[in-house]
């Protein structure tokens, strides 16, 4: 385990832990799980105050559509040491704090899962969209779209209805 | 002065990929620009999940062309880290040359494309010319001029017999005096160094705030190299130097680019010298159980990362990837502002953007 990480486990408060395990290369990669949200800005500031670079962030939708909790998953870089702190939230509106004023670069990380999923974030500095167009329904990963709905009840019957209109042909 | 909002793009001759820029102009200085993405995203990220652990194998490796090498080769070291799967010996080698004679490729190809937006089409032509090399390496060795399809879970699809090990011994000693040549004029040709010299400046600490990878961290003195940092595949093993440079300007980070070429031809030289003889991958389909990993790899253009979570079934549950250019469109902000409207096409491509990668 490099500094870095060893810095950052050196600063766990009460309640939070980190599993760690080391790769045939001396690679760390560490994980914590977190039951508060709220303790997700004191730690990220801990990963900071150690040296940390926030590499990226990982929200996904539920396998279980009666799930009532989601998870989001923040990957940090421990000079080359990996931590991942997942924090756990209700499934439906979620609500988690920017951590923008730590780490910039968590600003299009957040905007993405923002637009894809039902996770609204706080203090967000510029919460527009990022990728998905603003006519897309927001929260688009997260919900089920009928294929018919999906293609506007076009297939490629009508298509084919509309081609022998077109030509003159039999329907 | 008066203020002007240029549009740029979505789609303008600068741009290899759909990308719009709002930049504001004071007379011809750039005040600041509004970055808008998502012209290519086409949820592949989402489609990944819906696949099989070997269908997406393929799909990672399309995700792009010039760094597509990486992405599968950093999928299958998460699976195998899932799956507790030792890789042989020769296949670590094997991933390391794949990897980078894809460096090669990558790293020519943008900065050939420099020499051109500054309208140096000769020199332009040479890069090219020195990059055709790796490109017909890639077709004798892979088959193929841009997808390898060299990885599997477990090892490589490609071995290297007697003959193409001397073939490619041979053509990266080919490469070394064009390079040199190459590295010569990007660091000392005037034209060069009036287009690209203190143009689109990334200073040291902003580029740590941006948290920037890859040539471009490393074009403004942060020595962060994925190979070094978190060895993966054979680079344990290898001397691997990481090369920096301090101006934090276009040309340093073309300068880094060039020189990674000339260290990955050494990388790809001390394989051949110390490749064992042996299996190219583990027999069978590895049964890939519940889990979750985090892979990292240096692509062409930095760090990329992957996460995967599984859960006993033969798809993903969750797979995510970062690509380095995710964070350094950002960093466009600090390189534009000040600088004059005719370097935007320079400073965007210093970056070596991939917009297919960063929208997925």
């Amino acid at each position: 385990m490099k500094d870095q990480l060893g810095s950052f486990i050196g600063r766990l408060q009460p309640g939070w832990t980190v599993e760690c395990s080391t790769d045939g290369y001396g690679v760390t990669v560490g994980w914590c799980v977190l039951e508060t949200a709220g303790d997700l800005l004191p730690v990220a500031a801990a990963v900071k105050q150690a040296g940390g670079r926030l590499s990226t962030i990982t929200a996904y939708q539920p396998k279980d559509a009666n799930a009532t909790v989601r998870e989001i998953a923040y990957h940090f870089d421990m000079d080359g040491d990996t931590l991942t702190v997942t924090v756990r939230l209700p499934r439906l509106g979620a609500e988690i704090d920017s951590l923008t004023p730590l780490f910039r670069n968590a600003d299009w990380n957040e905007r993405e899962f923002m637009e894809l999923y039902d996770i609204q974030v706080r203090n967000h500095p510029d919460p527009r969209r990022l990728f998905v167009d603003a006519t897309v329904d927001p929260a688009i990963l997260d919900r089920l779209i009928p294929f018919s709905t999906m293609v506007n009840s076009a297939s490629t019957k009508t298509l084919w209805e509309r081609i022998m209109a077109k030509t003159g042909g039999e329907q | 002065m008066t203020t002007y909002t240029i549009p740029v793009g979505p789609l303008h001759v600068a741009l290899e990929e759909p990308m719009y820029f709002k930049v504001e102009v004071t007379g011809e200085t750039i005040a600041s620009v509004d970055i808008n993405a998502g012209h290519v995203h086409r949820g592949v990220e989402y489609l990944t999940m819906q696949r099989n652990f070997y269908q997406n194998i393929t799909l990672t490796e399309r995700l792009c062309s010039l760094c597509s090498n990486s992405h599968p080769t950093t999928y299958c070291t998460a699976l195998e880290a899932i799956a507790g799967i030792r890789i042989p010996e020769r296949a670590r080698y094997l991933r390391v040359i794949a990897d980078e004679i894809k460096r090669v490729a990558s790293n020519l190809f943008n900065v050939a494309i420099m020499a051109h937006i500054i309208g140096f089409d000769s020199l332009f032509m040479h890069v090219m010319e020195t990059r055709e090399v790796a490109q017909d390496v890639k077709e004798t060795i892979f088959g193929n001029r841009m997808d390898l399809g060299a990885n599997r879970i477990g090892g490589v699809r490609y071995d290297l017999d007697a003959k193409n090990q001397d073939y490619l011994s041979q053509q990266m000693e080919r490469m070394k005096a064009d390079l040199a040549e190459i590295v010569d004029i990007y660091r000392n040709n005037s034209m060069i160094a009036l287009r690209t010299v203190g143009v689109g400046v990334l200073p040291h600490d902003k580029a740590l705030e941006y948290a920037v990878v890859g040539p471009v961290a490393r074009g403004s003195g942060v020595a962060y190299d994925v190979r070094s940092k978190a060895p993966y595949a054979a680079y344990d093993r290898l001397d691997v130097p990481v090369v920096t440079e301090t101006g934090g300007d276009v040309r340093a980070r073309a300068l880094v680019r060039l020189r990674e070429v000339q260290v990955a031809i050494d990388l790809i030289q001390q394989c051949l010298r110390d490749m064992p003889d042996g299996p190219i991958a583990i027999g069978g389909l590895p049964r890939i159980p519940a889990g979750e990993a985090i892979a990292k790899s240096e692509a062409p253009r930095g760090e990329l990362i992957y996460y995967l979570r599984t859960d006993g079934s033969d798809k993903p549950e969750r797979l995510k990837w970062r690509v380095p250019s995710y964070m350094n469109w950002d960093a466009l902000h600090v390189m534009m502002e000040g600088n004059r409207i005719s370097d935007i096409p320079l400073i965007v491509n210093s970056i070596d953007p991939c917009i297919s990668c960063t929208e997925r």
